[in-house]
């Protein structure tokens, strides 16, 4: 008797162990006013702190140096003089210290809010004033994991200082909320724990039953055995060239180099932000033809696709004044910034030019954030006014999509960017832990909206293809091909497995695959009916 | 008592972020002199609090004005390469 519970797999080892839940600690007291007087209570803020930086220190000299680091970071907040003095500010309004130390820690997130580099110091902030209030409220708030044997621990999902507590009993981590970039899944992908996260209903796996952690099938089966773990796919060597061509994602010079090593026919995604966050002023035509052309020319032969400038509040370039936004995601970013920075652009493709000139290689050029066809023609007449480029847009606004067979004699090619366009299309902000499960790209109505694209491109005589994250999955990428995409772009890392599993498959194989995946009906379905065919093969 | 000011540049990709503001931090409480950081033309605040450095939410490229409490100009100079360092990322 086994039943099944679906996640997003991490890791591509499979592990058998007993569970063991972590028990959410109790709820923390209501926030009330002290009848003892604000000497009282910040004494017993103060004992509260220094209980808890024991705790912190405790817990540091058990691990690892680079954890031990993280609580070192940790204890410099919690001990922050002006996070004490907002406390007492509130203590002497008469708050008892509990509730002054979580106001104190809620204005200092407010200050710090809004900046993506300060999100998980909010949380650690956070973290540290649940921390202190339990303390002084006598709750016990520690993980109490086993030291020796070996479990699977369930939890809601683990913070830094959480993470930081895992014994080399933890075998296998099962997590109810998080997405694949979490936390949780960010150090168990780099300690190779095997773990699944996303899980509903985990957290009623009774304690002590057995579970198949099984990553790559993206499932926890309670009660299976390591031989029901799905094996990672394989592809035979066929020695062909793959379906379609695979291009590589490259970021910087040394991505430039990293990628020629590998089997990439040029690049399918020069992301430029990078080349401008160390810069204070807004760097001149020719230091700009300098950067690009040292990366154009190691790049991968084949075409190297530039996408221009895709910062916005939240990924601020110092030197063009981005105002802070309510949302930065939905806010001025990409292309939207030719409002205020139309020098900026044309100087960018201006250096571009220039750079190909230079290094004789062929330039496809593409503006992020395009939501209207008016758009598309302007940012392509103003490319081609500047430079000999095949000139295309990035997908990834639901509007754009739906506007594919407009943008026939406008542009030469599209490019999806699934990760936003899956952020855009289900309204689902891809920083939020909570909602990892509706940017999984097998989700039904991202890869409709795909086949959709590819088909209406072709019709229309563009070219396509999909640089997101999800062609750098092998069996995602055949998808692709079979959609009828014209190429794919995978990171550096995945380039190899990706060519693999498109050598493997020939045109009416894809298509097979493709016509099952449209089929089904959830994201589990769409990633099983890929994988069977592919078992298939 | 004397106190000198200096400029230093935040090169750091990130701006002034948890890591360097906790440095700085450390140096100045192990110095023992009072240490004000800020942009130039604001109030600058005291360096013995990483959250209110942070909150400054200061970018790459920026250039801050730091004034340290001291009659040494020597150790004032030293302190002031430290932090500098420290903005380097």
């Amino acid at each position: 008797m086994s039943s099944v519970l679906s996640g997003m797999g991490v890791g591509l080892n499979a592990v058998v162990a007993e569970v063991f839940q972590v028990a959410p600690a109790a709820a923390l007291p209501a926030w009330a006013k002290s009848s003892a007087g604000a000497d009282a209570e910040s004494s017993v803020l103060k004992t509260a702190i220094a209980a808890v930086a024991a705790d912190l220190a405790r817990l540091a000299a058990s691990a690892d140096e680079t954890t031990a680091e993280i609580f070192e970071a940790l204890t410099f907040l919690l001990e922050d003089e002006s996070l004490f003095d907002m406390a007492t500010a509130h203590m002497d309004e008469g708050w008892a210290a509990g509730a002054a130390y979580g106001m104190a820690v809620n204005e200092f997130a407010e200050m710090l809010a809004g900046d993506a580099a300060f999100e998980e110091r909010i949380a650690d902030l956070q973290d540290l004033s649940k921390r202190v209030q339990a303390s002084i409220a006598g709750i016990h708030v520690g993980l109490d994991l086993p030291k020796s044997g070996a479990y699977v621990i369930v939890g809601e999902d683990f913070s830094p200082a959480d993470t930081a507590q895992f014994t080399p009993a933890v075998v296998g981590v099962i997590t109810v909320k998080g997405g694949p970039t979490s936390h949780t899944a960010i150090i168990c992908r780099s300690r190779s724990i095997p773990a699944v996260v996303s899980v509903a209903g985990a957290d009623e796996i009774a304690a002590g039953t057995s579970v198949l952690v099984d990553p790559v099938g993206d499932r926890v089966v309670v009660g299976g055995s390591l031989a029901d773990a799905t094996k990672p796919l394989e592809f035979a060597n066929t020695g062909r060239d793959p379906l379609v061509e695979v291009r590589a994602n490259i970021g910087s010079l040394e991505d430039a180099e990293a990628a020629a090593k590998t089997g990439a026919v040029g690049v399918g995604l020069f992301r430029t932000e990078l080349l401008y966050l160390n810069e204070s002023s807004q760097p001149s035509v020719e230091r700009q033809r300098d950067l690009y052309a040292s990366i154009l020319a190691a790049a991968p032969a084949g075409p190297i696709t530039v996408r221009t400038i895709d910062a916005g509040s939240d990924k601020p370039v110092p030197f063009l004044n981005m105002p802070e936004e309510e949302n930065p995601a939905l806010g001025v970013r990409g292309y939207r910034l030719i409002q205020d920075h139309r020098s900026f652009i044309e100087d960018q493709l201006k250096g571009l030019e220039a750079a190909r000139v230079a290094t004789g290689r062929e330039i496809w050029v593409m503006a992020p954030m395009i939501a209207t066809v008016q758009e598309a023609s302007e940012f392509a007449a103003l490319a081609r006014s500047i430079g000999s480029f095949k000139v295309g847009i990035m997908v990834e606004t639901p509007s754009i999509a739906a506007l594919v067979p407009d943008l026939e004699g406008i542009v030469d090619f599209v490019s999806v960017g699934t990760n936003d366009l899956s952020q855009y299309l289900f309204a689902a902000d891809r920083m939020n832990p909570s909602l990892g499960a509706l940017l999984n790209p097998w989700q039904p109505g991202l890869i409709r909206t795909l086949e959709r694209i590819a088909s209406q491109a072709k019709a229309a005589g563009i070219y396509s293809s999909v640089c997101g994250e999800s062609a750098s999955d092998p069996a995602f990428a055949v998808l692709l091909a079979g959609l009828g995409f014209s190429s794919v772009s995978a990171s550096r890392s995945q380039v190899d497995a990706v060519r693999a599993a498109l050598s493997a498959v020939d045109e009416s194989q894809a298509a097979a695959l493709a016509k099952s995946v449209l089929a089904a009906k959830s994201a589990e379905e769409t990633k099983s009916a890929a994988v069977a065919a592919l078992s298939a093969l | 008592m004397s106190a000198f000011e200096f400029t230093v540049n935040v090169i750091d990709p990130i701006g002034l972020h948890a890591r360097p503001a906790s440095q700085i931090v450390k140096l100045v409480k192990g110095s023992g002199v009072n240490v004000l950081i800020g942009r130039e033309g604001e109030n600058l605040v005291k360096a013995n609090s990483p959250l209110m450095l942070m909150a400054l939410k200061i970018k790459t490229g920026e250039t801050l004005k730091v004034s340290i409490e001291t009659p040494d100009e020597a150790h004032a100079a030293e302190l002031v390469a430290q932090v500098q360092e420290f903005l380097k990322g």
